[in-house]
């Protein structure tokens, strides 16, 4: 993990996988059927 | 859930003040309005389009005048190179606006519109991304060799060549510490109003880079000067939309409730890093954009509702919110850990202070 985050396009990369995660669960929370 | 009522949806508010605290951090670090990533996100939510569009432009008046507010406090603005430019910038977005209205005339289809913005924002984010990626291995050198590295380090040469044009009257830019033709600044204001005009956008995306690499201010300061622009011309959009009834000022306040903490933050976050790390947000919120556009531009050519495509679209105009939010996050959570003298990765050493 530490080798990946020390990369810029790692920890880059990172955060994207994270994000999209995030927005997943958003999605399926609250906007799932309802757009 | 909350009834808009204006608007007739039903959306979680707790949604809308989430959205508000990210565009209101990431426009707050980067300069921009955010209006790229808070309309596709209201249409996602089920707001219609011209409602959508109404609310992102008042919401962004009131979190442009929060984050103008901060960033002159910390220094960041420079009023002459803003109010010189707002008047270049206001003509620019009125020949943009007629120029649309003229290729419309034309039967020129909003195929073509989607192209020009992806080609543009693809050609600042190559450029912005070139660079920046330059600066940051020329600050690595510097501190290597044990020089100082200042706040801002820049490797675009186009600066020197506007900034030697002889057309007078030449301005004195204090705290931009620039010395220009006053209408280099007007050109620049115009020729990004023409463009904000003709792709329907704020324009902050495309005046940031050209503040820096044209007029030669820092990033800190384009991210200052530019939010002034956002402010007023977010103000003149705000009060078009209310007179056309494009508004819920119930959503718009839920926004600013979440915008006013964002841009704070986002604004402070500012003074923790060097200018390239701003440039490499900006860069980076350049590339998600892009994405979006093309989604778009497929959804167009495609004529109907895939549903692959519409969760993309969701995915991406989420993800990219928080992503940009998170990145901006990490860079003070490692400036606080350097100043600290704690462990933090090689390349963020060079963007933080």
């Amino acid at each position: 993990m530490k080798k990946l985050i020390n990369s810029m396009w790692g920890y880059w990369l990172l955060l994207l996988v994270i994000s999209l995660g995030i927005a997943a669960a958003i999605y399926e929370i609250w906007l799932r059927g309802r757009i | 859930m909350f009834e808009f009522l204006i608007a007739g949806v039903e959306v979680p508010y707790l949604l809308l003040v989430m959205v508000g605290i990210t565009v209101g951090m990431v426009g707050g670090f980067i300069g921009v309005g955010g209006g790229y990533m808070v309309t596709p996100a209201l249409i996602v939510f089920g707001f219609p389009g011209y409602m959508a569009s109404g609310i992102d432009m008042t919401h962004i008046a009131g979190k442009g005048v929060v984050s103008s507010i901060r960033h002159r406090e910390m220094g960041n603005i420079d009023w002459t190179l803003a109010l010189t430019m707002i008047a270049g910038t206001m003509l620019g977005v009125e020949l943009g606006v007629r120029t649309l209205v003229y290729f419309k005339h034309l039967g020129i289809s909003s195929v073509v519109l989607l192209i020009t913005s992806v080609a543009i924002m693809l050609f600042l984010f190559i450029y912005t991304q070139m660079e920046t990626r330059r600066a940051h291995k020329k600050m690595e050198k510097m501190a290597q060799e044990g020089k100082k590295v200042g706040r801002e380090v820049q490797t675009s040469n186009l600066p020197i060549l506007f900034q030697k044009i002889p057309l007078a009257p030449i301005v004195r830019c204090r705290n931009a510490r620039v010395i220009i033709s006053m209408w280099v600044i007007v050109l620049v204001g115009a020729v990004t109003g023409f463009l904000a005009g003709f792709l329907g956008v704020g324009g902050g995306f495309i005046r940031v880079p050209a503040l820096v690499y044209v007029v030669g201010a820092s990033t800190h300061i384009a991210v200052g000067t530019d939010l002034v622009e956002i402010a007023v011309s977010g103000g003149y959009g705000a009060l078009r939309h209310s007179i056309e009834g494009n508004v819920d000022i119930v959503a718009v306040l839920f926004m600013i409730a979440g915008a006013m903490f964002g841009a704070q933050f986002g604004s402070i976050a500012t003074a923790y890093v060097r200018g390239p790390a701003i440039r490499y947000i900006l860069s980076y919120s350049l590339i998600l954009a892009t994405f979006g556009a093309v989604l778009r531009l497929v959804y167009v050519l495609s004529g109907q509702n895939i549903e692959l495509l519409s969760l993309a679209a969701v995915m991406l105009t989420l993800g990219e919110m928080i992503f940009l939010c998170l990145f901006i996050l990490s860079l003070v959570f490692f400036a606080t850990r350097y100043r600290a003298g704690k462990w933090v990765p090689d390349w963020v050493k060079t963007l933080v202070v």
